[in-house]
């Protein structure tokens, strides 16, 4: 992406991924208020079934991005020097990307 | 009348500091601009810029009670004393309350704050509708006072990166404008991280405008632009009558 154009789809990212997960933290108490789960072993089902391991993976893939808007906001407005800031960016993409990879390695394990 | 004025002569001082000051109020004097011109008379070393006197030229624009107004439209019955009067917060300090005003007009000049269109010129003017002009309402009355990007957190930080609330409702102002053709170009040159985007919608620069206008809302509605989200209307407006009033407490 041309980095002069970075700021709109940015911005953009943070909305969507807010009203996801706001959609998503819905869903998780009402269906946990008409179907608790008691155990590891009903837990353990209940995110290895493919569509809420995909919805799991989305919500957390939302939650990453969220962060990464807002924490390379953090960088962007107080970081000194300014030429430090695209380093700082980078490492907190790669840490961040690094922690979605768990988190699919995790979900994958489920189906296991 | 108590005042307290940020006095600064960088000859002669290493920082700024209060000096406090009582002045007997005339019978003429409603604004503060009128007691701090009574008051140049008594020491005529206050250095303050001014110009039109009634809140067109937006020059006396300072920090008074720690909120950015211009003297000349603030009524002194509603300040509290005394009345601590500082600069414009986050810009150069030229000397006592003159600012300097460069890189603030440097980001109003890289929005191009002018009618681009290239098309071969009707006979008369170029015509719009009501509608269309009606656009412009909310934009078109900045003055370049200053008071907004001197109170938003987000200039502070990135004045050479931010364009800053002025500046961008100057921007809104031409994307608005049914007469320009450079409205592609213009969205495209804010949509880095750093120029527009950079606003967290604190919205201090609705809250101090002397002129009542919504620079958040210009924000917002360039933001739609670019996503393609037509906007209809002008930018709403407030009263500015009561932003005085909440000084007095």
């Amino acid at each position: 992406m041309n980095r002069k154009l970075a700021g709109l789809p940015s911005w953009f990212l943070q909305r969507v991924g807010a009203v996801f997960m706001l959609l998503f933290v819905l869903f998780f108490l009402v269906y946990f208020l008409l179907y608790p789960l008691h155990s590891y072993v009903e837990w353990r089902a209940w995110v290895a079934r493919p569509a809420m391991s995909i919805a799991l993976f989305a919500f957390f893939a939302a939650l990453l991005s969220h962060m990464w808007v807002g924490l390379r906001d953090v960088l962007f407005d107080y970081v000194r020097p300014a030429s430090l800031r695209p380093m700082l960016s980078g490492l907190l993409s790669i840490g961040m990307a690094g922690i979605g990879a768990w988190l699919a390695w995790i979900l994958l394990r489920a189906q296991m | 009348m108590q005042l307290s004025i940020s006095r600064y002569n960088p000859e002669l001082d290493a920082k700024p500091y209060m000096q406090d000051y009582a002045i007997e109020i005339g019978p003429s004097d409603h604004m503060l601009l009128d007691v701090l011109i009574r008051l140049k008379r008594q020491d005529n070393t206050i250095t303050l810029r001014k110009s039109c006197r009634e809140g067109v030229c937006g020059s006396d624009a300072m920090n008074i009670n720690g909120r950015n107004g211009l003297a000349c439209v603030t009524r002194i019955a509603t300040l509290k004393q005394p009345v601590v009067l500082r600069p414009l917060p986050g810009f150069p300090i030229i000397r006592d309350l003159v600012v300097d005003m460069t890189g603030f007009f440097k980001q109003y000049h890289s929005i191009s704050p002018y009618l681009v269109n290239d098309e071969p010129p009707p006979e008369t003017e170029r015509l719009q509708s009501p509608a269309e002009r009606d656009k412009l309402n909310g934009a078109y009355e900045c003055i370049l006072c200053a008071c907004c990007s001197s109170q938003c957190p987000s200039y502070w930080w990135n004045p050479d990166k931010f364009v800053g609330p002025a500046g961008l409702i100057q921007a809104y102002r031409f994307i608005a404008d049914s007469r320009d053709r450079a409205t592609d170009h213009r969205l495209d040159d804010l949509k880095d991280v750093y120029r527009l985007f950079r606003c967290r919608t604190i919205m201090n620069c609705s809250e101090v405008c002397p002129k009542g206008l919504e620079p958040s809302h210009a924000i917002e509605k360039i933001r739609l632009r670019m996503m393609d989200v037509q906007v209809h209307g002008g930018l709403p407006t407030h009263s500015t009558s009561s932003a005085g009033l909440e000084n007095k407490s």
